[in-house]
């Protein structure tokens, strides 16, 4: 999956998975966190969906909510510090 | 010297940090500013605020030379043991009051400018690219506006500002003024008024009704609100009038329909500091959704306990963890079955329920002890309760002329309609407009040049007949943490 790809699958998941507000729009660059528009847990549940989206281990402790206020951001953050994840 | 020497000569030397062109001596002027701002509290506090800087800084040269955790984990212990002893250990200790460990006082602000020393170390921790010069950091740490009582600031937001020769603008100078204006109508009128009735309600020692219980820690919810808020906008005012941006510390809580909205709106600075150093790291450890759970309660105890060692403090936090925890299981069953709360009439019952549940915890943060809390509790949840009602009735009356006042304001201003109404009735017509409209349009799009002086005079007279009747004006309740 190339970025533009992750990043359509991202914001698919946040529509239908975490906003659940028919009408919402959101654009890889729209903000999140700093909008109020997901709290604290989603932003787990979103974290989550990154490293299975870009298949790389985000170490925790590596990241802060600024680093997670968009989707692009998101997926910088993620091949900035995310490791390749081990095969089970 | 005295206290309002300090305070003068203080002012005296930001003023002459505003006034400098050049940034080493800019810096210079500040630090000695907020030292001599400090030294008001004691010089011994000084001491301890200076060596703790000295330390952080140190502990962050560490860090950046190599971000190992060993090395992380030296600075927080050593910042967490230095709050502990201070802080913790007295409460704790048993024994005679008069032993030498009840002897120990808290520097003023300690838990403020400990955790911002914590969040500098996670931070380079994370390989943020700051590097701070020792100037820099032991400003930063005893920054005049936040030393005191937060907000909790990141080095990140304050250091291109400590770098940026300011001049001063009458954009800051306005807002600065509009900001302080309504915080001290927030702290000297609306938090004195709701306290002082507050103080006599909780001392009676009576057997209270279940709505005197809700009155009183919906009271006391609005008195912390004000109190806190009010002195928050005092002092991100004072430093933006010197052109320093220091961001908001409250946005309306009240107005949340859910509790993590809630939490994310209410003193802001420590909550974004929780979620981002201890919520999200500890949350993304395992993908379990007990853990998760178990993540937000933890940060909620956490978040408790920076108030202080008391079990109150610890069953407030956790009060709170479990109702973040509850809201989540109930927005996952809510999506389960396909019922959601949309809508004018679901908003409003998120937002009562939000409200209510909000309140209720204050009881465990405003009362004397546990037993009392006990009672109160004991009170709202036992119907017959519900026909006594002992508070007098003046308080009714200014609890719920400041809680409906202020509803009633946040829906007005947040009326687009209304302010549209209002510019349609200011706006002159182009080419065609007559000097008093003109003049109208201009006083309204300057507002604050002429309603901030106001607001001040008239918060001054005011708390000067405040005072004079109320003998006091109540400390603002955060000095305590």
């Amino acid at each position: 999956m190339d970025e533009a790809a992750q990043a359509q699958e991202l914001v698919r998941y946040i529509l239908q998975e975490i906003i659940h507000r028919p009408g919402t729009e959101l654009t890889p660059d729209s903000p999140l966190v700093s909008s109020g528009l997901i709290d604290s847990f989603a932003l787990v549940d979103i974290l989550v969906k990154v490293e299975d989206v870009t298949n790389l281990r985000i170490p925790a402790g590596k990241i802060q909510a600024k680093d997670m206020d968009t989707v692009n951001l998101m997926l910088a953050t993620a091949k900035r510090v995310g490791k390749p994840r081990k095969s089970k | 010297m005295t206290p309002a020497i300090h305070y003068a000569l203080a002012f005296l030397l930001v003023c002459g940090g505003a006034l400098a062109s050049r940034r080493i001596p800019k810096q210079v002027l500040l630090l000695a500013a907020s030292y001599m701002f400090y030294s008001a509290w004691g010089t011994g506090f000084l001491v301890i605020l200076a060596a703790s800087s000295f330390l952080n800084f140190v502990f962050g040269e560490l860090l950046r030379r190599r971000q190992t955790l060993p090395r992380l984990w030296a600075g927080v212990i050593a910042n967490v043991g230095l709050l502990c002893f201070f802080k913790y250990l007295p409460a704790l200790a048993g024994g005679s009051p008069d032993d030498l460990i009840h002897r120990i006082v808290m520097p003023a602000g300690m838990s403020f400018w400990t955790f911002q020393a914590l969040s500098y170390l996670f931070d380079v921790y994370h390989e943020e690219e700051i590097e701070p010069s020792l100037l820099e950091f032991l400003l930063y740490m005893s920054f005049w506006p936040t030393v005191l009582m937060g907000p909790v600031c990141r080095l990140p937001n304050m250091l291109p500002q400590f770098r940026k020769v300011h001049r001063l603008s009458v954009t800051d100078v306005t807002a600065g003024l509009r900001l302080i204006a309504i915080g001290l109508w927030m702290k000297l009128i609306l938090a004195q008024f709701l306290g002082a009735a507050l103080s006599r309600a909780v001392e009676m020692e009576a057997v209270w009704g279940g709505v005197d219980v809700w009155l009183i820690a919906i009271g006391f919810g609005f008195q912390l609100f004000f109190d806190f808020a009010g002195y928050s906008n005092v002092v991100i005012g004072a430093a933006r009038f010197f052109g320093f941006e220091i961001e908001q510390n409250f946005d309306a809580p009240y107005l949340s329909t859910t509790p993590s909205m809630f939490w994310a709106k209410w003193h802001m600075s420590l909550s974004s500091w929780i979620r981002d150093y201890v919520f999200v790291p500890m949350a993304t450890r395992r993908r379990d959704l007990w853990w998760r759970f178990f993540a937000v309660a933890f940060s909620m105890v956490l978040f408790g306990l920076w108030h202080g060692a008391t079990v109150a403090f610890l069953l407030w936090g956790t009060y709170h963890g479990m109702l973040l925890v509850l809201h989540r299981v109930g927005q996952q069953y809510q999506r389960r079955i396909g019922v959601m709360m949309d809508g004018r009439i679901g908003s409003f019952l998120s937002w009562l329920l939000t409200f209510l549940s909000i309140s209720l915890g204050w009881v465990l943060f405003r009362t004397n002890d546990l037993h009392q809390a006990l009672t109160m509790l004991k009170a709202v949840v036992t119907p017959a309760r519900y026909a006594d009602f002992v508070l007098p009735v003046d308080y009714y009356r200014v609890v719920l002329t400041v809680v409906i006042g202020y509803f009633g304001f946040a829906v007005l201003s947040g009326s687009s309609a209304l302010r549209e109404k209002i510019e349609h009735i200011l706006m002159p017509v182009p080419g065609n407009a007559n000097a008093v409209r003109r003049l109208m349009h201009f006083s309204w799009e300057n507002r604050w040049w002429w309603v901030a002086p106001m607001l001040v005079v008239n918060v001054i007279a005011a708390a000067l007949i405040v005072m004079s009747q109320s003998a006091r004006v109540t400390p603002f309740i955060y000095t305590l943490f």
